[in-house]
């Protein structure tokens, strides 16, 4: 009762924002009970035209590109070895994992037999992207829970775990990496089944190639938003030397994707390209204010080097993706005659996942040490009985 | 697929132009799926064809079209099923391998495996996969090729009820009979067996009148659709070695750069710093 009470008076004490947040997630789940009882024909707008909607374009297609934070900024500084970005790591590290727990939910909400989710263990299909896909999902999910586990040891003070996570914390980052290089990519490979469905403009061979670059400008992008909005909103220090670094590594990145993009249209894509207005301008917006001014904006250092114009430009880069993805996944395969709207309920279990996902962060940024960390500062002093992992020195992570 | 034995590939060769528009294979297919009736209204689709798409009730239907030749009206019939690809699209995307060619010539599917993602749905370049809509825990429906039949030693229920346009048997004498007919009455036909390359060759063959997209076809590439993905999908394995092999050589360069270093200033400085201590570990 006192607990409850605790947690009552705790919850009372939360900012209006984050109560309307949990508001939004309660709904959400509310809507995706509906879906459970009354199926997926009565609740969603999805049809044999639509057999994929809202759910596998948002949930799935695009927030796990959304979710890419994590292994980008992990192989930038354990093993580009840019080791001043660290403290960055640890908040796209929670998001990474906050992130692709949700796209797992997205999943199981669209899946129209979920209680049968465990046969991808069972029967294999190598030659499914799906199959590779889901097994990725699991995989790196695991990964980050592994990696997220190293700011609940420290906050609840287990050694030994910390001592064994330290030692994994390499072979994480590249697992992390490699494993997300192949479903960021396949992700784009679905969609090569969808020949003479998905529009011209953006139906290519390149496109895993594509989805994965597009995928780590993205997950650049989201850790300099994402820093900037705990600084504005949750009185976090200015990261802004750091995020600066990331701007410069920005416009290489985008950069190539332009290339590729380029490239894929004018050498290995079929006309026509431009005979329905609707997807000529959804693909003008998709790539010139979500791809090509974003890059013009950080190879100025004016823009750079300032907060508010670099948060801005990264604004356009997930602008330009969430578009991209919306674009292959559903506007790019509609039907000209029939149109694809989601649905109240559809709408509003997406919404709140969002909200979920924001919350959630909010809820782990006030318990458990995931800014306030600098390797150097945490204390491993207390008695092992293995071996004594008091002398940890503050080179101990890059030493290891 | 390459493995199938395929002389027992058996193939549908519907000749349009000798279809009377009886709807015998539909009410055939009905019946011997058990499939439910649908309420329709008529002049409800793009014709007067009833009921207005396949869908989890109908896994087959004529569609009818009315056009004009020499300023008379004629009627031309297009049997819609599942195709029974050789290298199936279907199968080749589902996740638990719910889809299956088999040697005899179907397209089958396991609901048993099933978890409904409906890439199937996506995938198929035909639109032939529908989903039970109506259904709490849906399942996908379509065609089954009557392999329950065929495996038997009997024809599909369709090919058995149609009266004039459907042949059933090997694969390659239905290719064989189907060029014989267009040589013979070269005036009768458009000059193209439809299936026999499309799609990478499926086991649904056609002969008409009409020109196929006027029927309503649908446009589809001669490859076999699981090669588009596969081409991609086979870099899997390597692609995991290279970043993970990559990724592990480059911080290993990395860290040892950093340890050297640190090593090198503790002796210039003459102090023993933490990093010779974690070394000897
Ligand atoms: S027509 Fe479609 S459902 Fe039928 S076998 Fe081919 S890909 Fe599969
Ligand atoms: S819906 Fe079922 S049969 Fe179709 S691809 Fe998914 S798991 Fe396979
Ligand atoms: S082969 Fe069997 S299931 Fe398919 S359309 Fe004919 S009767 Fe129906």
């Amino acid at each position: 009762m006192t607990a409850a009470r605790r947690i009552a008076t705790e919850v009372r004490s939360y900012h209006g924002f984050i109560k309307f947040l949990i508001a939004l997630v309660a709904i959400g789940a509310l809507a995706s009970l509906l879906r459970f009882i009354f199926g997926l024909g009565a609740t969603t707008n999805l049809n044999d035209t639509y057999p994929w909607g809202l759910w596998i374009s948002f949930d799935v297609v695009t927030a796990v590109p959304l979710a890419a934070g994590a292994f980008t900024l992990g192989a930038i500084v354990h093993c580009f070895h840019i080791k001043k970005l660290e403290p960055l790591v640890r908040p796209a590290i929670v998001t990474g994992f906050l992130g692709y727990s949700l796209v797992s939910i997205g999943l199981l909400l669209d899946l129209g037999q979920p209680q049968r989710g465990w046969h991808v263990f069972r029967y294999w299909n190598v030659h499914s992207p799906m199959f590779e896909v889901s097994m990725c999902v699991m995989a790196y999910t695991t990964v980050l829970f592994l990696e997220f586990l190293s700011p609940v040891a420290e906050r609840f003070g287990w050694h030994l775990p910390l001592r064994v996570l330290r030692w994994l914390e390499m072979p994480l980052v590249v697992a992390a990496a490699a494993i997300s290089t192949l479903h960021q990519s396949t992700l784009g490979t679905f969609f090569l089944i969808a020949v003479d469905k998905l529009h011209n403009l953006w139906y290519n061979p390149l496109l895993p190639l594509l989805f994965w670059v597009s995928a780590i400008c993205s997950g650049m992008s989201i850790i300099i938003l994402e820093a900037s909005a705990c600084h504005k909103w949750m009185g976090q220090p200015n990261e802004g030397v750091l995020l600066r670094t990331l701007a410069k590594i920005l416009p290489w990145t985008l950069g190539l994707y332009i290339a590729l993009r380029v490239f894929s249209l004018v050498a290995l894509s079929e006309g026509p390209f431009f005979d329905r207005p609707g997807l000529t301008i959804s693909f003008a917006l998709e790539m010139g204010i979500g791809f090509i001014l974003p890059f013009f904006m950080f190879v100025q250092k004016s823009v750079r080097d300032d907060d508010r114009r670099r948060s801005i430009a990264a604004g356009l880069v997930i602008f330009g993706l969430v578009l991209n993805r919306f674009n292959v996944s559903m506007f790019g395969m509609m039907d000209p005659d029939k149109i694809y709207y989601p649905s109240l309920i559809e709408s509003l279990v997406t919404i709140g996942i969002i909200a979920g996902h924001i919350l959630f962060f909010v809820l782990i940024a006030r318990y458990f040490p995931i800014f306030e960390h600098h390797p150097e500062t945490v204390d491993y002093t207390l008695p092992d009985p293995l071996r004594k992992i008091g002398g940890a020195s503050p080179s101990l992570s890059s030493a290891d | 697929m390459s493995t199938l034995d395929t002389t027992k590939n058996h193939a549908f060769l519907i000749d349009m132009t000798k279809c009377t528009g009886c709807r015998g294979c539909q009410v055939a297919c009905k019946q011997w799926n058990q499939l439910e009736a649908e309420k329709t209204v008529f002049f409800s689709g793009e014709g007067y064809q009833n009921p207005p798409a396949m869908s989890e009730y109908t896994y087959t239907r004529i569609k009818f079209r009315d056009y004009q030749k020499n300023g008379q009206n004629e009627f031309a019939f297009y049997k819609e099923m599942c195709m029974h690809c050789n290298d199936p699209a279907c199968a080749s995307v589902c996740p638990v391998g719910a889809f299956k060619k088999t040697a005899e010539g179907p397209v089958v599917y396991d609901d048993k495996r099933c978890i409904g993602c409906r890439f199937c749905m996506i995938a198929c370049p035909f639109g032939v996969p529908k989903y039970e809509w109506s259904k709490g825990l849906p399942l996908v429906k379509k065609c089954t090729g009557c392999h329950d039949r065929v495996r038997g030693g009997m024809k599909p229920a369709c090919a058995t009820a149609c009266p004039t346009a459907i042949t059933y048997g090997p694969r390659a004498a239905m290719i064989q009979e189907a060029e014989r007919r267009l040589a013979r009455y070269p005036d009768r036909y458009i000059h193209k067996v439809y299936g026999k390359e499309e799609a990478g060759g499926t086991s649904v063959i056609y002969l008409t009148s009409l020109p196929f997209e006027e029927l309503g076809f649908k446009k589809v590439t001669m490859r076999a659709l699981p090669s588009f993905t596969w081409q991609a999908l086979r870099l899997v394995p390597g692609i995991f070695l290279t970043v993970g092999g990559g990724l592990s050589a480059l911080s290993w360069i990395n860290h040892r750069r950093d340890r050297i270093k640190a090593l090198r200033e503790a002796e210039e400085t003459g102090t023993e710093s933490a990093e010779p201590k974690e070394e000897q570990q």
